[in-house]
């Protein structure tokens, strides 16, 4: 990550923390919260808006970052995969949790246009899978858009979980991205898929009920 | 990588599976054996079972582990083949997700595993049954021991307990007496998912026992929270693998020594007891030290029953009848006088022999714990109980009986020899103390 994303990033945070203080906070009070001198959030930000919804798309981007410090990353399995992405965008939120219930709902899961924050988070869903070499051959051929696009619902729902946990260190979201993402892994490695689509083409190439 | 069932839905779905497969199990094997019987398959039988409790068991990890790790110490209740498949249950339970891992140490420590240590295993060397292991180095350089909690374990106790309990009050008579049972488990395994408690219990041991025989780990408290706990790491070699290597008797010896002794220095010192003597929490240091590890269950036992506990050993040895029937009575064995009611003579005279059994070690200077024929006595003894359906005992029988028959159990599969007179004197010794 270079130092201007960087930067832009630290901005943002600085942004979700103001916004709790005053929904219509200006670039130059957000510049002198942020510790940097007034023209200069021109070039990073030209509105309140763009600095908000890049608060969204910086967690990927500081996601995408941490990927490559985990040690022996690309021998996790599917499950371990999506948990990670789920559980790292989780904990990066997590000091902003008050930030993410005001604006969550409004500015990514029910927003009229796609955010940029969901089409990382789909990238990032097809990463996952295209590079997951242990799936069912069936379930292989389903990595496609509507696959991230489930995705990316499931995690709106996830976040809204984890907006009403009260348990200690939120467990029970941990637990439900636990549970979740080995229900899912499940699905794309078992070969039952696989067997099935074999018998029904078998007797659908084979069946003695046909006129041929 | 599995997930943790921790809803009381799931949970109680494991629980009536195993209970399935074992029933089936078991009228497979009756049906077979109404057409003769024979040895390999009695064991081709028990190890089918105990590998399928053992499959299903260490899915469920907390509560119902620690249930299989009691079976796996009081081995006399088992076969042998059902034995050596639930021990493995004190090594290695399936690990959970590492991204989960990664988490919980941010969550808990304020950082990922990669910034707060210098390195970090992601591979957990032990699986128990409410947290995992990891080896790390610090940035100091310091290897530690990462012990990390499975997310609700805590919730599971109540509902793990709550399912066993419902279970046993279907052949228990006296439904009231096994509360106060359930109620010592459950505070117990509470205190064990306290990893703040147990980091404070590490230093307390660590002060008590740094010597030139024994070698504790130091609770690294910056690193721990109350659901990850790090501390030094021990090396060494635990009973399995110092086995493997085909001691000498003088090294099994040794070994066996050390931890006879650690038993009853803590005896003599008066204090917090370690509870949970299963091999996994023993370990030969390379410099020939007794490495103690986990601090999870460790009891303080009040002096009304353990100073009643330890004279069963001279009256046993003095074969003293009448004062060994009164301490039955105090500590709640007997319910009425055996002279006159059968149940209570049936179990007077199991308890009183077991007792001569179990106090054999002490009659003379030295024992061989390696004896084959002592090795069935307690089977023996643990075979036929006369269980009834009835709760008996102290409750704080449910511990110090598991240090007492850990510790015997140990050293029987070590095959060693100790020398017992010095341990002998400190029991009369700390009695001594308490009845002045």
């Amino acid at each position: 990550m270079n130092k201007f994303t960087e930067e832009k990033i630290r901005i943002s945070k600085s942004a979700a923390l103001l916004y709790l203080k005053n929904r219509r906070f200006t670039l130059s009070a957000l510049a002198k919260a942020s510790d940097i001198e007034t023209e200069k959030i021109y070039d990073y930000f030209s509105n309140r808006r763009d600095v908000l919804d890049f608060f969204y798309e910086g967690l990927i981007l500081e996601y995408k970052e941490s990927v490559q410090s985990i040690d022996k990353y690309a021998e996790y399995t599917l499950s371990e995969k999506l948990s990670n992405l789920a559980l790292t965008l989780i904990d990066l939120m997590d000091p902003y949790k008050e930030f993410v219930r005001e604006t969550y709902k409004d500015r990514i899961a029910c927003s009229s246009r796609t955010t940029p924050f969901e089409e990382l988070f789909r990238q990032q869903l097809k990463v996952i899978y295209e590079s997951d070499t242990n799936q069912s051959r069936l379930s292989a051929a389903f990595n496609r858009g509507f696959l991230y696009t489930a995705g990316s619902y499931n995690f709106h729902l996830l976040i809204q979980f984890w907006l009403r946990d009260k348990s200690p260190a939120n467990q029970k979201t941990m637990e439900l991205v636990d549970k979740w993402t080995a229900f899912v892994e499940e699905l794309h490695y078992s070969s039952i898929l696989d067997r099935g689509f074999d018998m029904a083409k078998f007797i659908f190439y084979n069946s003695p009920f046909s006129n041929t | 990588m599995s997930d943790f069932p921790s809803s009381k839905y799931d949970r109680g779905k494991i629980f009536a599976k195993t209970g399935l497969s074992v029933g089936k199990n078991y009228a497979k094997h009756y049906l077979k054996n109404l057409r003769g019987s024979d040895e390999q398959r009695n064991s081709e039988f028990y190890n089918q079972t105990a590998q399928q409790i053992f499959s299903e068991f260490t899915k469920l990890r907390g509560t119902a582990l620690k249930i299989a790790q009691s079976l796996s110490i009081d081995q006399g209740l088992l076969p042998d083949e059902f034995s050596e498949v639930m021990t493995q249950a004190q090594y290695s339970v399936p690990p959970i997700n590492r991204s989960l891992i990664r988490s919980i140490i941010k969550r808990e420590l304020g950082s990922y595993p990669e910034v707060l240590f210098e390195s970090f295993d992601t591979e957990a060397i032990a699986a128990a049954s409410i947290g995992q292991v990891h080896t790390a180095r610090l940035k100091s350089g310091e290897k530690v021991a990462v012990k990390i909690q499975y997310p609700g374990v805590r919730d599971t106790i109540a509902s793990d307990l709550g399912l066993a309990k419902s279970l046993f009050k279907r052949f228990i008579k006296n439904k009231e007496d096994l509360n106060e049972y359930f109620e010592e488990i459950e505070s117990t395994l509470r205190l064990e998912t306290d990893y703040i408690h147990e980091g404070e219990t590490i230093n307390r041991f660590h002060n008590r026992f740094s010597t030139d025989r024994f070698e504790t780990p130091r609770w690294i408290k910056e690193y721990s929270t109350e659901r990850v706990l790090t501390m030094s790491f021990l090396e060494g070699e635990h009973l399995r693998e110092f086995l493997e290597r085909d001691p000498s008797q003088e090294e099994k010896n040794a070994f066996g020594q050390k931890i006879w002794d650690f038993f009853h220095e803590q005896i003599r010192q008066s204090d917090e007891i370690h509870a949970d003597t299963h091999p996994g929490n023993f370990l030969l240091t390379e410099d020939g030290k007794l490495g103690i590890i986990d601090f999870g269950c460790v009891k303080n036992f009040p002096d009304e029953f353990f100073i009643d506990y330890l004279l069963l050993l001279p009256t046993h040895l003095e074969r003293d009848l009448d004062k060994i029937k009164t301490l039955y009575d105090r500590l709640g064995v007997l319910k009425g006088d055996p002279e006159t009611n059968q149940t209570e003579k049936k179990y007077f005279e199991f308890c009183l022999n077991y007792g001569f059994t179990f106090a054999m070690p002490y009659e003379n200077d030295t024992f061989n714990f390696g004896n084959p024929e002592y090795r069935e006595m307690i089977r023996g003894y643990t075979k036929n109980a006369p269980i009834g359906n009835e709760a008996r005992g102290n409750k704080h029988f449910l511990y110090s009986t598991r240090v007492h028959l850990g510790l015997y159990h140990f050293l029987m599969k070590l095959g060693a020899t100790v020398e017992t007179k010095k341990s002998r004197d400190i029991v009369e010794e700390r009695i001594g103390e308490a009845i002045v």
